[in-house]
């Protein structure tokens, strides 16, 4: 009964065998095209620079400043404008305001990289229920699959730093822009729709005036998700050289430095409660606006 | 000569009882598995000898060099540190072994090892006269930074290993920043060996720290570049390169230390398992078997389980020279 206890496995040299032959798979395509992708990603590189550039070498007043007045316009509540001057004067006090910036920097392109691009897959997926088909399963994947498995292949392919950094960000992240941007534009009311039809409004003018409008309160909960998503890679980037609030935290972890742990930390979760309650206020204020109209 | 016979055979005997007797005290035995390959294989060979030859009870804890060695001086938990690289943990480790907490059954568990800065084969072929880390420091150009190409990049080690600081006080030592260098940090191990992987792939110039004996230096064949510089001095090395940074203020320019790497336990394990104290002095891998296994370990995605029980099957005439007879016998049975 031997059989029924042990799993009838492949071989262990069949199965390292399978295993290298993938990894020189990998390696003859890393050698045919990393240059190449390199290449390609370039443009990105140049724009990550200098735009870390640009937010660690302006003045730290004028950084605050602007800051302050893009919540504002976000949100537009006074709180949580005052709540982040002081977050970002503490920042600076205690010595985080390079790496803080560089992480800023990074998680900006990333959310940006990320609804540039999800956003037209989400609306792919609502107008296809192929497209919807094929590319859940993806997400799924994306969205569970341990971070190290891909950060493999991407450090061989394009080295260690900013750009295979916000790879791994965004592989991870844009999940849930997709997904919403998806289901919102599902959600929109049949009814809805065919007025729209027996008004005679064309393919375009039905996604742009009506679908993308109604679906909003739910893209911009995506939009929210993923910032929040990427943020909470930040370590995991640090781990392939990304600069940034990640770096001291995995100094801490090593060196079992609590302080400096928990203040690069906190740090990361100040700027994540600021674009949280930034996006969710203003997601809120498109829904108060669009349940006036049901009024 | 039946009389001598027959006593050393009771002698034999007598012994061997001891030994069981021993044996049945071990008890629970924890082991530090450190996160890279040959620390790993050396905890997975010691937790097989230990459990089989010596009837320990073993579990193997993960770890890395600072918060292991701190744990085993805070709180004597693991018992062993089977390839502790004590360079990074030289003060404290001193004060510990003069208290008596932590003892070194053995100051050299691998032949023929060694940290420094290395660069790719490749290019040590295409730039034979730079042949010594102070001749390559006034090349930056030749290892331009993906994000400034006008400068050098030189590959530090991962944010808070101890080898961080000791790069970071280096890179200050040797004047690389005005010397047109920037210290890259990799992140972790896996960015570490992915830029070296990288490099050697793409046959690009690579230059960094990295230690042998690894599978890394083994497969892409880095050159390790000796310093001009001396040695300048213990106090030098363990008062200030070895320290963060803002406590080492006036770094001296320095070769590396002479690695050291110790097998070390806490004395509640010298205690307890005393037998198996004579097998950790004895345990001595030649640095080749090493460096074999690890290319053993890294061609065939092996676990350092898979590895030790590889290294027990196969290089017998190694490891059975490390244990009485009859603990070989026992463990040459359970395989």
């Amino acid at each position: 009964m031997d059989w029924l206890i042990e799993f009838p496995s492949m071989g262990r040299r069949d199965l390292s065998q399978l295993k290298q032959s993938i990894d020189e798979s990998f390696r003859t395509f890393s050698r045919a095209f990393g240059d190449d992708l390199e290449a390609f990603f370039t443009p990105l590189l140049k724009f990550l620079i200098f735009f870390e550039k640009l937010l660690t070498g302006a003045p730290w007043p004028l950084v605050i400043a602007v800051i302050a007045a893009l919540t504002w316009l976000g949100a537009r509540s006074w709180k949580i404008t005052a709540g982040t001057i002081i977050a970002f004067l503490l920042i600076g006090y205690l010595d985080m305001w390079e790496n803080t910036m560089a992480t800023l920097a990074i998680i900006s392109v990333a959310t940006f990289v990320c609804i540039a691009v999800g956003i037209p897959i989400g609306i792919f997926m609502a107008r296809s229920d192929v497209a919807q088909r094929i590319v859940t399963p993806i997400l799924d994947v994306m969205q569970t699959i341990p971070s190290f498995v891909y950060l493999i292949p991407v450090v061989m392919l394009l080295g260690i730093g900013k750009v295979p950094g916000l790879i791994a960000v965004c592989i991870y992240a844009i999940p849930p822009i997709v997904r919403l941007t998806n289901l919102g534009i599902r959600l929109v009311d049949r009814d809805v729709m065919e007025a729209a039809e027996s008004f005679g409004a064309s393919g375009r003018e039905k996604l742009f005036g009506v679908q993308i409008p109604l679906a909003l309160p739910n893209i911009f909960a995506g939009v929210n998700q993923t910032i929040m998503m990427a943020l909470s890679m930040v370590v995991i980037a640090s781990m392939i050289g990304v600069k940034g609030l990640g770096t001291p935290v995995l100094q801490a972890i090593a060196n079992q430095y609590l302080a400096l742990g928990i203040m690069n930390g906190l740090a990361i979760v100040a700027l994540a409660i600021i674009f949280d309650r930034v996006s969710q206020t203003y997601g809120k204020r498109l829904q108060a606006y669009r349940e006036t109209g049901h009024d | 000569m039946t009389m001598t016979k027959l006593f050393a055979v009771s002698a034999l005997s007598l012994a061997a009882s001891a030994g069981a007797a021993f044996a049945a005290d071990c008890g629970d035995v924890t082991i530090a598995e450190m996160n890279w390959a040959s620390a790993s294989l050396m905890a997975n060979v010691d937790a097989i000898i230990l459990e089989e030859g010596y009837g320990c009870n073993v579990e193997l804890i993960t770890g890395d060099t600072t918060p292991t060695f701190t744990s085993m001086n805070e709180k004597g938990q693991p018992d062993v540190a089977p390839e502790l690289w004590i360079n990074a943990v030289a003060t404290p480790l001193a004060a510990a072994k003069e208290a008596g907490s932590l003892v070194a059954l053995n100051d050299g568990p691998i032949t023929g090892l060694g940290e420094g800065w290395w660069v790719t084969k490749k290019f040590k072929e295409d730039h034979p006269d730079l042949d010594t880390v102070e001749k390559l420091l006034d090349h930056p150009e030749l290892f331009p930074y993906i994000e400034d190409e006008s400068k050098g990049a030189f590959m530090g080690c991962p944010a808070g290993w101890g080898c961080q600081s000791i790069n970071a006080n280096q890179f200050r030592a040797f004047d690389m920043e005005a010397k047109g260098w920037v210290l890259v940090d990799p992140g972790s191990a896996a960015g570490l060996d992915g830029s070296i992987a990288k490099a050697v792939e793409r046959d690009e110039p690579w230059f960094g720290y990295y230690w042998s004996p690894t599978a890394i230096i083994g497969k892409y064949e880095l050159q390790m570049l000796p310093f001009e510089t001396e040695y300048a001095g213990d106090d030098n090395w363990n008062n200030c390169i070895s320290l963060p940074e803002q406590d080492c203020l006036d770094p001296q320019a320095t070769s590396w230390i002479e690695s050291a790497v110790e097998s070390v336990v806490t004395d509640e394990f010298v205690a307890k398992a005393g037998p198996a104290s004579d097998y950790f002095k004895a345990r001595v891998f030649p640095g080749e078997v090493m460096n074999g296994m690890l290319v053993y370990m890294n061609e065939n995605q092996a676990s350092g389980e898979d590895a030790a029980y590889e290294f027990l099957a196969t290089q017998d005439d190694v490891w059975m020279q490390w244990v009485p007879a009859d603990v070989a016998e026992k463990v040459k049975s359970a395989l």
